[in-house]
């Protein structure tokens, strides 16, 4: 058996969103801009992740920036750093805090996808040379990123993974800590791949102590229609990974 | 048809000290095994870096030691990745002929480019670049068997004139292959005039199409060899038992873990967005085979179960236009080593003769090649 985690993440929990409800409607968010950097982790692999979840090989950091210039909140922009995993043997990246620019957007990323995003000053600048991202928190900078030398590919060249929300969740009656899948469909409009760089990062604040972007992998630009979906699956991060993952009965 | 055994070489967690070696110590007796019940070729991966899933990254050492422990079976080099990060191109020649020499003449060459960010990303590899140094690769290797003096000046590597040596024992050299994952590489197979080494594990339908469209591109191909290698090998597990309820889930339970252990490693794709690698690759077409079924279901490629069902997949290849199976005969150590021995004997002893008058069809791999031995 591939090696497992073994982080408790019932400690982090409490500050992610309680969901009342699993039954979520789709969102359309058109025309976003998503920037991804890649970079393989370093430190312990398995010191990340919960129990239910296996390293990759190698385990990865991914940092994604969705600028989304309208929607039914209004434009807002969203920042996740995640680690790259396996839940069986699915790709997924793990998601235990990021920060979001817009009240209204946090609130409804949190209550319907469990998103365990905050307010934050979130800057995403993106031009033809170059696009970059900075997070600002209680006046810090805690993510300071870019994508240089982009060169033009095609939508059908990205892949990316489904995320898995730290969450929290009333349970057969107990109040439990779950990774919700949110897998977005993508519908590419434009994308660009360059190399990724990271001039500041401090894993404290994105719930991931102790990880650093060791070796810069790839980066991508992508002009994107996003779907959010209905929730279908959780996984129960303290369950050994065959028995962890749940589907959620059909709404 | 023929018949082939595959090693992976995948060593289960916890790693004691002596676990890498028992795993290598049970490939090596099921080699001599194979060869003793006349099995046609052994072959045996390059993989880097992919843990419990292949640590077998020197093969063409593994396939020495096989050499000298056998006497007839072929060794299947394969496949080589054709990278100069991961090797340089001149060594390729060198080490395949060396291992040539050693076995008497038993070497069988296949070619490749590696299918994750793991082993590309280990070695500091651009994924962009690997069909182009696989195709470079494969057309000067051949010059370097067979020219006296070698020169060249490329895009993956430059050379000023030298002798390499030394040269293989096969002439004019031998039988080359290219590893078919991706969609269309079995074009680039024929094209070049190559063997096309399947390894798309149960898929028998999606490989007859391949099929069709090899022997059709091949007639008409311009060989990077001095010979045209028209064979096309597949790859399927094997686990075949009197019970064929207890053969199909032992088989299907090493398949799983093959699966799985697989998936944990880093596909280019997820990694690097590049349309060099469109396909998602041998990993994801293994998953889709084995679980594209109904529950309960044995894929109909999958060569596992009682002597009778395994000798229906068989068939199913053959019809497919397969020219070999090459089995994968244990995964993970989850089948103890007596049961895989036991395995293999009794398809030597069931399976395989219903399939011995196929072996007088003509052309089988390098027999456009002069061997010595």
């Amino acid at each position: 058996m591939p090696l497992t985690g073994t982080r408790d993440l019932s400690s982090i929990a409490q500050s992610t969103p309680l969901l009342t409800s699993l039954d979520t409607e789709p969102w359309e968010l058109k025309g976003a801009k998503h920037l991804q950097l890649h970079f393989e982790l370093g430190g312990d692999r398995q010191a990340l992740l919960p129990p239910a979840l296996h390293p990759s090989i190698p385990p990865t950091l991914l940092i994604n920036v969705t600028a989304v210039p309208d929607s039914e909140v209004g434009a807002f922009t969203l920042a996740t750093v995640r680690v790259g995993c396996r839940a069986g043997a699915r790709p997924r990246g793990l998601l235990v805090r990021g920060y979001c620019d817009s009240t209204s957007a946090t609130k409804l990323l949190r209550e319907r996808w469990g998103f365990p995003v905050d307010l934050a000053e979130v800057c995403f600048d993106a031009g033809y040379a170059s696009a970059s991202a900075n997070v600002t928190s209680n006046n810090e900078t805690i993510l300071d990123g870019d994508l240089i030398d982009p060169q033009p590919i095609t939508g059908a060249d990205v892949q990316y993974m489904a995320s898995l929300n730290l969450a929290r969740t009333n349970w057969e009656g107990n109040e439990e800590a779950i990774l919700l899948q949110v897998d977005p469909d993508y519908t590419f409009e434009h994308a660009q791949r360059g190399r990724p760089r990271l001039n500041s990062f401090k894993e404290i604040e994105w719930g991931l102590p102790g990880a650093s972007a060791t070796h810069p992998i790839s980066a991508s630009l992508t002009t994107v229609d996003i779907t959010l979906p209905s929730l279908r699956y959780l996984i129960h991060p303290n369950r050994e990974p065959l028995a962890a993952v749940e589907r959620l009965p059909e709404q | 048809m023929k018949f082939g055994v595959f090693f992976e070489i995948s060593v289960p967690r916890p790693w004691g000290p002596e676990t890498e070696y028992n795993v290598y110590q049970n490939c090596l007796e099921q080699a001599r095994l194979a060869d003793e019940l006349g099995f046609d070729q052994a072959w045996a991966v390059e993989h880097h870096f992919l843990e419990e899933y292949s640590h077998c990254s020197a093969p063409e050492i593994f396939l020495t030691a096989i050499a000298m422990q056998t006497k007839q079976i072929r060794v299947g080099h394969g496949i080589v990745t054709c990278v100069p990060e991961l090797n340089n191109p001149i060594r390729s020649a060198e080490r395949a002929a060396v291992l040539d020499l050693v076995s008497g003449g038993r070497l069988e060459f296949g070619t490749g480019r590696s299918a994750t960010w793991t082993e590309l990303g280990g070695f500091g590899a651009n994924p962009d670049e690997t069909k182009k140094t696989w195709d470079e690769y494969v057309r000067v290797i051949p010059k370097m068997w067979t020219q006296e003096r070698f020169s060249h000046q490329g895009r993956a590597f430059s050379m000023p004139e030298r002798t390499i040596l030394p040269k293989p024992y096969q002439k004019p050299h031998p039988p080359m292959w290219v590893a078919v994952t991706s969609v269309g590489t079995e074009i680039d197979a024929a094209e070049r005039g190559l063997g096309s080494l399947g390894l798309s594990f149960g898929g028998v339908s999606e490989m007859a199409q391949k099929i069709s469209g090899y022997r059709k591109r091949i007639q008409s191909c311009d060989p990077v060899g001095e010979f045209v290698n028209e064979q096309v090998n597949t790859v399927s597990f094997l686990y075949c038992h009197e019970d064929d309820e207890k053969g199909i889930r032992t088989g299907q339970q090493m398949a799983g873990t093959f699966n799985y252990l697989s998936e944990q490693t880093l596909a280019t794709r997820q990694a690097y967005p590049t349309p060099s690698y469109l396909s998602p690759g041998l990993l994801y077409q293994l998953r889709q085979e084995s679980t594209s079924t109904p529950e309960g279901k044995v894929p109909q490629g999958l060569t596992i179960g009682d002597p009778h069902r395994v000798a229906q997949a068989v068939r199913n290849w053959e019809e497919a236009g397969v020219d070999r199976i090459n089995f994968l005969l244990n995964v993970h150590e989850t089948v103890p080593q007596e049961d895989v021995l036991a395995s293999l004997r009794l398809f030597a002893r069931e399976v395989m003769p219903q399939f011995a008058a196929a072996d007088e069809k003509p052309a089988p791999a390098g027999a456009a090649a002069e061997n010595h031995a």
